[in-house]
């Protein structure tokens, strides 16, 4: 007799091992197409899967009951505070509101010349080795300078600034929360020089992020100190993190499918639509958590108080019902753009056209550049679980 | 026909002026500058509106052969 929690059957997937890569998409796959509705016991407090798109969809608009106050349903209660997700409901819309205007398209058009240029020079210095490690050597530096670029910050200082927050990545994910401490120290004392900076020389709120964090009101009272360095903090770890990962599973798909990349190379207007559907196969921040504030019933599910629910990206983004053979990666689907890969509601990724910016500069230049790559022989990838991302990719060219 | 945008139910996703570039268009802070508003649709722009509805992942757009009720 199958097990069952209030009715859902139970399902006991852990989402949090590392595995050779594109293991969690199977097992996204297989709890999907076993029920439609499953309670996942791997973690203390349990949570409930949605799991079609259609639920999953539906369950972002569910947000004036379905809070963040969890916000992933592999580790509730736990981690970093993070701003604006951790607010709901009006307050969080007025911080979003003084946020939005830089992560808009135009502002994100504006960071376009220096993207590019940047990303040239990255790939001009690694070109003549003839092979790197992708994922430490590009596919995290690049983020790190965009970053820094969009906080007015000098681009220079990228390489120290990514040793620190290397480390408090890692210390987060070991769950070492005094190397953590350590690591984020570094990154709020580099941020406070810049706030102290920009207080003595105020640039342009319309264009200048700081110098609008450092003048923004909320109902007629400033953003607090703490207040403007957790939102960079945050913008920091939603940020860079995701880019690489989602640059990891991008060019494991071209490198090995010749097939795809030569249709990049020989036709880059193609590079737009491409990025579209890599976001929808290989979401990396493959659920949602939410936590359920008064008891509801959501078509059929009877939800409690406390319950914590899981919004399945990865699975949404892959539901048979919605995409034509979702486990294949074709350049023109029609609707791929239709993808959760960036969330839904109000909590909606703020860094979405810069993250597609980002993705498409890097396929642009880098194919004009080195067209042909493989991966070095005899490599096993394997994958971080909790939220996706190669641990290093090694990459070879003729030189 | 007919489109209409939810004001309340836009998120500010982007995908509807991306895929409609003639019909739509962005504000600042990266919304649908035409939210809240309901208008005929030029005959000739009915598959870019057909594609904004498709395109939106919070279900805010809607093309209807009614006419607007307030008109």
């Amino acid at each position: 007799m199958t097990e069952t929690h209030r009715g859902c059957p139970v399902t006991h997937t852990d989402y949090t091992t590392t595995t050779p890569i594109f293991e969690h998409y199977a097992l996204l796959n297989a709890d999907r197409e076993r029920d439609r509705f499953l309670f996942n016991d791997s973690t203390e407090r349990g949570f409930v899967m949605l799991q079609r798109y259609d639920d999953v969809q539906a369950g972002f608009q569910q947000h004036q009951n379905w809070t963040t106050a969890v916000r992933s349903a592999l580790r509730p209660g736990v981690g970093e505070p993070l701003l604006p997700q951790d607010l709901n409901g009006e307050e969080h819309v007025k911080l979003r509101k003084i946020l939005n205007q830089f992560f808009a398209p135009a502002a994100v058009r504006r960071l376009e010349p220096l993207a590019t240029q940047r990303c040239i020079e990255l790939i001009e210095e690694l070109k003549p080795k003839g092979s790197c490690d992708f994922v430490a050597e590009f596919a995290i530096r690049y983020p790190t300078d965009l970053f820094l670029a969009l906080l007015g910050l000098p681009v220079s200082d990228g390489q120290m600034f990514l040793e620190w927050s290397e480390e408090l990545f890692s210390a987060m994910l070991a769950g070492e929360p005094t190397r953590a401490a350590l690591a984020k120290k570094n990154i709020t004392d580099y941020f406070e020089k810049a706030l102290e900076e920009r207080r003595a020389n105020p640039g342009d709120p319309a264009t200048d992020m700081v110098t609008r964090l450092l003048e923004a009101r909320i109902d007629d009272e400033p953003l607090t100190q703490d207040q403007i360095l957790t939102i960079l903090l945050t913008l920091m770890l939603a940020g860079l993190d995701t880019t690489r990962s989602a640059l990891g599973y991008v060019y494991t798909h071209l490198a090995t499918h010749q097939d795809h990349r030569r249709e990049l190379v020989e036709d880059p207007d193609l590079i737009g639509k491409a990025v579209e559907e890599f976001l929808r196969l290989y979401p990396l921040v493959f659920q949602a958590g939410r936590e359920v504030q008064e008891d509801q019933e959501f078509e059929g599910l009877e939800l409690k108080k406390g319950d914590v629910v899981w919004l399945g990206i990865g699975q949404a983004n892959r539901d048979p019902r919605k995409f034509e053979d979702p486990d294949e990666f074709i350049i023109d689907r029609p609707g791929a753009n239709q993808h959760l890969a960036f969330g839904g509601g109000p909590h909606r990724c703020l860094g979405m056209h810069l993250a597609r910016l980002e993705l498409k500069v890097v396929l642009e230049q880098w194919h004009e550049r080195i067209p042909d790559y493989r991966i070095a022989a005899g490599t096993e990838l394997k994958e971080r679980g909790g939220q996706l991302t190669l641990q290093s990719l090694p990459l070879e060219w003729e030189v | 026909m007919f489109i209409e945008i939810d004001a309340t139910k836009c998120m500010g996703h982007g995908r509807c002026y991306a895929v409609a570039p003639d019909l739509l268009t962005d504000d600042d802070e990266g919304f649908v500058a035409e939210r809240g508003q309901r208008w005929e649709v030029p005959a000739d722009l009915l598959d870019q509106a057909q594609e904004a509805v498709d395109a939106c992942p919070e279900g805010a757009i809607a093309v209807s052969s009614a006419a607007p009720v307030d008109a």
